[in-house]
Parts: C-alpha cells; structure tokens; sequence
C-alpha cells in the first residue's frame, strides 16, 4: 500500500501515544533541535556584529561563512559521524552549522544597511561605540534578525530530520527509520505530519516574538 | 569681517564658535574658500545661500561630521545638531530618544521636561513613526536643548514641514532659543525664515560670504517692519533672485 487510510495513521499515532515512545521521541527531537538553534543562533549573532562593525572582522569570519553555506547538511552528516561518534554532540552540532548561516547572513547584512544617518547622530551626540552598537546597530538590526530566525527554525528541523535518519537510536527520525525497515507506512505518516506540525507551530512562534519585538514598525499590517 | 561690530557688549566676550581661514574642496571642486566666522555666546546666526552653496558643508565641519578641511576653529567640541529629518530612532520612544543625548540618573526628568516644553508632555511613550512631521521635529529640538548646549547648529530643521507648522515651530524654535541661550547656526535657503529668526544674516555664494550685516530690527512683528522688506530684496538680490513681490 503506497498510503495508509487517515484512521490506521490516527491509530498508528494512538497506539504511539499510548504506549508513551510518540512523547518519548518527540521530546529528543525538540531537546535537540532546540539547543543545536539557540547555539547557532547566538554563535551567529555574535559572529555577523563581529564582521558587520569591523574590516577584521569581515576579513576573518565572512569568507568563512560563505563556505559553511555552500556545504549542504547532509554532506556533513559521515564527518560529524567519524568526529563526534553517534552521540547527542554530533546532531546538535549539525543543527548548529546549519541554522548559524542564514541568522549570520541577515544580521550581517541589516547591520552593514546600518543607515549611516543615524551614525551621523551618534556621533553628534557624542555616543561611545558600545553606545552605537547597543542603541542603534543592533535594534536596527533586528528586523534582519527575525527573517533570519524563520529561515533558520526551518531548517533546524531539516537538519535534525537528516542526522536522526542517518545516525541515531532516538527520536522522531529513528521512529520512522525503524517504521521504514518494518514498511510500517502508517507510523511513516505520523513521523511526517509530527514534523509538519512542528514547523507550523515553531514559525507561528517566531513571528509572534517578531510583532512583540518590532512594535515600533508600522506595518502595512496594522 | 569688521560689517558686524558688536552691538550688544558682544565684543568683550569670547566667541562660541571662531573659524578661520576655512576651505574644503571635494573633488578639486572648491566649496569653501578661506573663510572666517565669529559666533558669540547667545548669538542667533542665519547662514543664507543656494542649493550647493557649501553653506551645509559649514555646518558638517562645525559637527565634527567632516574633518577633511583646511583651517582653524574653536568651537564647541559637542554641539547640538537639528537636522532636515528629525532623525528619531524609530525604534526608542520619544523620551528615549531624548534622553540619547544625557547620561546622567536624572536624565528622564530632563527630558520629561523639555518635552513638556515642546509641547509634547503627553507623547514620551509614543513610537516616533506615530508622531507627525512637526511633532517629531518638536522631539528633534528637544533632544538638542536637553543638554543646554553651547552651540546649536540646525540644518534646514523647518524645510520638511508644511507652511503652517513652520510658522508655529519658528515661535517655538525663537522662544526655546531665548530661553536656553545657545550660539546658534541656522542654515536655510529661505530668506524670511533667516530674517524673522536671527541676530545677523550671512549669505554664502562661491565659497564666500558676501553679505554678512546684524539685523536691527525689533524682534516684535519683524514681518511687517518696512525696513524687513529693505533687508529682504537686499539678500535676494545677494542670492540672485530679482525680488518682484
């Protein structure tokens, strides 16, 4: 059977629940993608201020960026594999190089859109540069921030999915590994509509923190 | 330039702003030409001249905005700047953006009350996309007078704003300025505004001043003294425009 009626999918889901591996699962999965996105998040912050305010920086980071997004994920699964063994590490740290690339791209590129108006300001009254970064650089930044934040909660679970499929003994990819080996499509179809959900509810997520976080923008919106 | 003698016991004190022998060339293009200006403590001055005059290049100098000049000046090292655009960060509130400008632990009720001044008590938790032309330029002026500077260097602050708000913001500019007393450099291509507002009145054409004269006229209902329109045709002519009203 290529697809499952919808009622064996709600009761493959069911029996999951019930006997408690659905939670099980799913709570490795979040743990996972979870940390692997407040790493990559925060090392790509930290990483597009670095670059975006000085020419050192630039010099250092940016090429380096470049190259990191050029790799697709999974073509960094075997190495991740043979470095850091079938570990917890190994897919946080993947889910970590992949989401650090489009915050590092969005932050970078709001911060060198920095409208030099303002700068003027800032120098006019007489701002320390800790000053500038703080009140102007990084709140100008943080629309920037926040398209890169939707791009990279997308392909947190991207990422997982690849190394959980690959390479692991836990979570919403190995339920469905195991489902595969056993052609148990039912529990296939659960795995995938699990990460259709998740995708949905951590997008909403974001953009709730993006309006609570850019009240300052009149939008087309409102 | 001696055209201005010092009227009001100026002479004894010492300038807020001294430039001498000031140039500034972009491109091989020269913009100033060895000029000198004096500004005394209190003194409002109008800097009339043409699109492309260098009269804003002036201005950048004396913010520290430019550096790539040739010259000397003695000015205040922080003046307080009023630009076109009100230049609000649209991101702080408009007690934020006012409190920019200070450091101090007190700073909030400063700026409480120069927004209160302002006429804007009312609007220090708004966002400053939500406040009109003439009322962001209102926080504008007060983000510069919250620090009492010495010298106030404003760059065509009315130039945005429709003719019935500049009417009111040209009272509320005179008064604050009154009350607050800083050196004032005003850079305008209007010749009413520089008239109805300013102590003295400079023309710059072709990199030098070529008007530069006080005006002696009462500060009361200047628009309509006769000698107001003696002094306008005067600097229009100055400007190139033949004067037919």
């Amino acid at each position: 059977m290529l697809l499952p009626h919808p009622v064996t999918v709600f009761e493959a889901a069911e029996k999951l629940v019930v006997n408690g591996e659905l939670q099980e699962h799913l709570l490795v999965s979040l743990q996972r993608a979870g940390t692997g996105l407040v790493l990559g998040v925060v090392i790509g912050v930290v990483l597009a201020v670095f670059s975006g305010i000085s020419g050192w920086g630039e010099v250092l980071v940016d090429a380096n960026i470049q190259i990191l997004r050029a790799l697709p994920t999974l073509a960094l699964v075997p190495l991740a594999i043979v470095w850091f063994g079938i570990g917890e590490s190994a897919k946080i740290i993947l889910v970590t190089l992949a989401v650090l690339t489009p915050v590092y791209l969005n932050v970078h590129a709001a911060i060198r859109g920095t409208d030099s108006r303002y700068l003027d300001l800032a120098s006019t009254l007489g701002l320390s540069r800790a000053q500038i970064i703080r009140r102007i650089i990084l709140p100008g930044a943080l629309p920037g921030f926040f398209t890169g934040l939707r791009f990279s909660v997308t392909i947190a679970w991207l990422a997982l999915v690849a190394s959980e499929q690959i390479n692991a003994s836990s979570g919403i990819g190995y339920l469905m590994t195991q489902a595969r080996s056993i052609s148990a499509t039912d529990v296939i179809m659960v795995g995938l509509i699990i990460y259709g959900i998740l995708g949905l509810l951590s997008d909403t997520l974001v953009r709730f923190l993006e309006r609570k976080a850019l009240t300052w923008r009149s939008t087309l919106g409102n | 330039m001696a055209l201005h003698a010092g009227k009001l016991n100026r002479e004894a004190a010492v300038p807020a702003v001294q430039v001498s022998g000031l140039s500034r060339a972009f491109a091989g293009r020269d913009v100033l030409r060895n000029i000198d200006l004096h500004i005394q403590p209190g003194e409002f001055v109008a800097l009339l001249g043409r699109s492309g005059s260098g009269k804003s290049t002036i201005l950048r100098i004396l913010a520290g905005l430019d550096t790539d000049y040739q010259g000397r000046i003695r000015a205040p090292a922080l003046p307080s700047v009023a630009f076109q655009d009100a230049r609000l960060l649209p991101w702080a509130t408009v007690l934020d953006n006012v409190t920019l400008g200070l450091r101090d632990g007190k700073s909030k009720d400063r700026a409480q009350e120069l927004l209160a001044e302002v006429g804007l008590a009312d609007r220090g938790s708004a966002w400053p996309k939500t406040l009109s032309g003439g009322e962001a330029q209102r926080v504008a002026f007060a983000r510069a007078l919250v620090r009492s500077p010495e010298l106030l260097l404003m760059d065509e602050p009315f130039g945005a704003l429709d003719a019935l708000t500049r009417i009111r913001m040209h009272r509320l500019v005179r008064r604050l300025c009154d009350h607050y007393q800083p050196a004032v450099l005003l850079v305008t291509h209007d010749v009413d505004e520089g008239l109805l507002l300013a102590d003295r009145v400079i023309v710059l054409e072709n990199g030098r001043f070529i008007e530069d004269f006080e005006v002696e006229l009462p500060r009361e209902n200047r628009g309509r003294n006769p000698r107001f329109q003696e002094l306008r045709s005067r600097l229009l002519t100055a400007l190139g425009v033949e004067d037919d009203h």
